[in-house]
């Protein structure tokens, strides 16, 4: 069942997209239930769908060990799923009963193709949650000047 | 009226073709039910582990009641912040969160997620800005 246009209007990720891009999205995307310990994605696997956090808190774990918790509405899980060569470069699992916004990643593409102003908005964003991760997805140490901070 | 002629006149030709269906109709049935007599015959002799699998089947996919929250006592949560500092100083520091929680769930400890994520929102576990956590670093 689509997402009501305005659940997405309260999302930081979807906030600066005009009305008639957010109905194109809200008919692709679809909220979805989890679980405690339910799995959302594992490393590795061909990422299928982006998720949005909408409520519940959630850790994103990585190859060497490294782990960020995402306890806000807003956060991003799967972001691999619109980046070469779209494959899950880490393990989320839900740490508490919530509920996330799951976009398939073929539908976003395609409308990302077609919108190029909200290509450009929606990768904006995106570029923040990856930058803030990068660090954490091979597993290797992070310099002692460089600060990292928790998904926003 | 001979021959031919009376047969048509009399339905004949349709006669014969609706005796004919209904006969291999009849047959295809039967050779279909004698090819699958074997399963039959197997299905009745373990009837009972049959009926007892669609019974686990049936009552293991009931809805589940709504989940019975209990509020924790403030001695209760002083318990679990204590057993999971013991957990926590048994690994090295800084700690990798997902082992963390691979070993409380090892310990058999109840809902470690939910548990863990209270503990990193009360302050208890902390991150050290580098991906790993310690124990009020």
């Amino acid at each position: 069942m689509p997402v009501d246009v305005n659940v997405l209007k309260t999302i930081s990720i979807f906030e600066d997209i005009c009305e008639a891009n957010l109905h194109k999205l809200s008919s692709i995307i679809c909220p979805l239930r989890v679980c405690e310990e339910e799995m959302l994605t594992r490393r590795g696997i061909p990422a299928t769908n982006l998720y949005i956090v909408t409520s519940g808190n959630f850790m994103a774990f990585f190859k060497g060990g490294q782990s960020v918790t995402l306890h806000n509405k807003g956060d991003v899980i799967g972001w691999s799923s619109i980046i070469t060569p779209f494959r899950y470069k880490g393990s989320s699992v839900a740490l508490t009963d919530g509920e996330v916004l799951c976009i398939p990643s073929r539908k976003l593409l395609r409308l990302v193709r077609e919108n190029s102003e909200l290509a450009t908005k929606l990768i904006q964003k995106i570029n923040t949650v990856i930058q803030n991760r990068l660090p954490f997805v091979n597993g290797q140490p992070v310099v002692e000047n460089e600060t990292v901070r928790h998904a926003a | 009226m001979l021959g031919f002629e009376a047969i048509i006149a009399h339905n004949g030709f349709a006669m014969a073709a609706l005796g004919i269906s209904i006969v291999f109709s009849g047959l295809a049935v039967l050779s279909f039910a004698i090819s699958r007599l074997y399963k039959a015959l197997v299905l009745w002799d373990n009837r009972h582990e049959t009926v007892k699998r669609i019974r686990n089947t049936l009552t293991s996919s009931r809805v589940r009641g709504p989940r019975i929250i209990v509020e924790r006592s403030d001695e209760d949560q002083e318990e679990t912040v204590r057993l999971y500092h013991m957990l926590a100083d048994t690994l090295e520091k800084p700690f990798a969160l997902p082992a963390f929680l691979e070993l409380a769930v090892n310990r058999g400890l109840c809902h470690p997620y939910s548990t863990v994520n209270d503990l990193i929102k009360q302050g208890y576990i902390q991150p050290d800005g580098k991906g790993f956590y310690c124990w009020k670093c």
